[in-house]
């Protein structure tokens, strides 16, 4: 997960964007396939000039919805509006949606020009004007000198800017982007994840992603839906779903989390505190949480909230003790496996800030782990 | 020594591709030379009906070509209309094979896999039936007081019997039903292999599905279309018991005129040289089809 700290980071630029009018609205949106639910009763809005990513992992009902958008598949019954109106009833070349398709679907028998120059062709518009767009579609995604390739004769890198253009050559009002990354190698995908972020925002239009790359969600995505067997878990920003997960589903699917299970003992209206069978203190929380005394909660805390130390830290509340049983060494951070005496395992992040950490620490060390009052979130279901 | 002499000797690999070119030289190249030899001799009445090439007098070797033959077959024009007539023939033929087997193979190739074999069986299965039946079949519906005129009295369609049997069209009807697996199969080939995807992007782009069909499904079918239009025209060309049994007098076909230079006037060198030139005539397109045909294999698709 070392990329998910720069990403929340990146995102939280666009969360200081003052809220935008919707734009796509979906609503009660059911497709069923032989009594099978693949979407269940979505209901979400996208607002204009953002980039909505569907979060989920595969069969979770992202690419159906995706198609759902485009007119590919007839939802069963349920509504999506488009600035406005309905466009359940259009099919996909009435609809003004484009689509980037997974592994691109370029017209082998085309060159780069024709590809990009297919929409404009067959709405009609003039040579004069279908050249002058095609070229500055061809300056956008810097692919000038390739206008005459036929599509295998270029790279992957380069196929995806080819379908980007294409996609976005008839200016349409919602861009579909299925798995956008899902064909490049790891190195150039991190890369024109970037680059496809700063084209689309530039031309302000709004885009709906699926992916089953979180990385790539919180890196390029506005707004995040988590999709689970034809449902929305959780609709956020990257830090939003990241932070304040409202589920355990959610917690554990972003990222990595310890989740404890323990029994609400004190319900105030400034704090709570939890009793758990894993831990020798309670849990101290500096707000209060809608829950009740007696209630059995879990506690998701991140592994980069926890503290590790040698000595036994001074706080009451919100600390462990145990021996060090793994360690993985990523580079930019190390984590830790700590297994606590009660016999409870937990991760901790340890950032490697310096070279030479004479704190860093080793197998079997004893170590304090301490966490502070607003690190994690309480969880009921 | 034994491993250096092995390096020069055949090994396992050439046993292996030695089959298929001892079947070509056994039945090609050596069934064309002798035709082509016979094209260079002159008729005589003896046995073997022709002169020898090569004659030994003295201490002389004398090799007479003779191009009389050839020339013969310039001189008559029922040689040249023969030729232009198959041609005609094939090329129409092979223009409605496609436009009957191009629907057949597209709806084969969107069928449910399941469904996909079944439904090229049944496009097989009557040619496991003898092709001379099957003709025979044809002129007992097409004839005078046959099948389908019959249904058409009976219905009150017509009043006397249409002239279909020994008439061009019957020669048609015999050729496209004999010869539509063989565009069937290719196109089908070809078809199944379409990713799906690039029909949704051309429906995304604004296409409906017929433009959608004609800008990009028929331009990626071209070389199935090409391979089966070879593999039907380079036969019907030579075709020669559709339009001896179904054909009237006047249908010409370089196959039927083969057959009475061989058979009626028992003229083997200019039989051997009308069969030399038809060989030539075909050759082009038999190198389009080779061209076409090795690209599919290689599965490109532009």
């Amino acid at each position: 997960m070392a990329a998910t700290a720069t990403s929340v980071a990146a995102s939280t630029a666009a969360k200081t964007e003052p809220l935008r009018e919707d734009y796509v609205r979906i609503d009660d949106l059911t497709k069923e396939y032989d009594g099978f639910r693949a979407v269940d009763d979505v209901a979400l809005t996208i607002r204009k000039g953002e980039i909505f990513a569907l979060l989920g992992a595969s069969g979770c009902g992202k690419s159906t919805l995706l198609r759902c958008l485009a007119g590919f598949e007839k939802p069963t019954y349920g509504k999506i509006e488009l600035d406005g109106s309905s466009i359940v009833e259009l099919a996909p070349y009435d609809r003004p949606i484009n689509m980037m398709f997974q592994s691109y679907a370029l017209f082998p028998h085309m060159t780069v020009e024709q590809n990009i120059g297919f929409g404009l062709k067959m709405a009609g518009h003039s040579k004069d004007r279908i050249k002058a767009r095609v070229d500055e579609m061809l300056t956008l995604v810097q692919m000038n000198t390739f206008a005459k390739r036929k599509p295998h004769q270029l790279s992957g890198g380069q196929q995806q800017r080819v379908a980007l253009a294409r996609s976005l050559a008839l200016s349409p009002k919602l861009l579909l982007l299925d798995e956008p990354m899902g064909a490049l190698d790891k190195k150039l995908r991190s890369q024109m994840q970037l680059e496809l972020v700063g084209i689309i925002e530039r031309l302000g239009v709004t885009c709906v992603m699926v992916t089953h790359d979180q990385e790539e969600a919180m890196t390029m995505a506005t707004r995040i839906a988590i999709m689970d067997a034809g449902k929305i878990r959780q609709i956020g920003t990257p830090d939003e779903i990241y932070e304040q997960p409202s589920s355990k589903f959610v917690a554990q699917f972003i990222g990595s989390v310890n989740l404890i299970e323990g029994t609400i003992v004190d319900d105030e209206k400034d704090y709570v505190t939890i009793r758990s069978d894993v831990l020798e203190q309670p849990i101290y929380i500096g707000h209060g949480v809608t829950g009740f005394e007696g209630q059995s909660v879990a506690y998701a805390l991140r592994p980069e909230k926890i503290k590790i130390e040698k000595d036994e830290p001074a706080q009451e509340h919100n600390k462990a003790r145990g021996i060090i049983e793994d360690i993985a060494y990523f580079g930019t951070h190390s984590v830790y496996h700590v297994r606590l005496v009660t016999g409870k395992k937990l991760l901790v992040h340890f950032m490697n800030a310096k070279r030479w950490a004479s704190e860093r620490f080793t197998w079997n060390d004893p170590v304090w782990l301490s966490w502070g009052d607003n690190a994690g979130v309480v969880l009921t279901s | 020594m034994i491993a250096r002499l092995r390096r020069y000797l055949p090994d396992g690999k050439w046993a292996v591709i030695a089959p298929p070119y001892f079947w070509m030289l056994l039945f090609f190249a050596v069934p064309f030379a002798i035709a082509l030899k016979i094209s260079f001799a002159n008729i005589q009445i003896a046995m073997p009906p022709y002169t020898s090439l090569t004659e030994w007098v003295g201490d002389t070797l004398t090799v007479k070509v003779n191009v009389a033959n050839y020339l013969f077959l310039l001189r008559d024009s029922l040689y040249f209309n023969a030729y232009l007539s198959s041609l005609k023939i094939a090329v129409i033929a092979t223009f409605f094979c496609l436009l009957v087997g191009y629907p057949i193979a597209y709806a084969i190739s969107r069928l449910p896999t399941a469904s996909r074999n079944t439904a090229l069986m049944l496009v097989v299965l009557p040619s496991w039936t003898s092709f001379l039946i099957r003709i025979y079949a044809w002129i007992g519906i097409l004839k005078n007081n046959g099948l389908l005129n019959n249904f058409l009295i009976w219905l009150g369609v017509i009043d006397e019997p249409l002239q279909i049997l020994h008439t061009p069209i019957a020669v048609y009807i015999g050729i496209v039903y004999a010869y539509l697996p063989f565009m069937i199969l290719p196109l089908y080939t070809n078809l199944v292999k379409h990713d799906n995807r690039l029909l949704e992007a051309a429906y995304d782009l604004g296409c409906r599905p017929w433009q959608a069909f004609l800008k990009v499904t028929l331009p990626l079918s071209k070389a199935g279309i090409i391979a089966g239009s070879m593999l039907v025209m380079i036969p019907v060309v030579g075709e020669f018991v559709i339009p001896e049994l179904m054909g009237g007098a006047d249908t010409l076909m370089i196959g039927r005129v083969l057959w009475q230079e061989f058979f009626n006037n028992r003229d083997w060198p200019v039989a051997s040289a009308v069969a030399i030139v038809m060989l030539i005539l075909l050759i082009v397109p038999i190198m389009i089809f080779h061209h076409y045909q090795s690209k599919e294999l290689e599965g490109r698709l532009t």
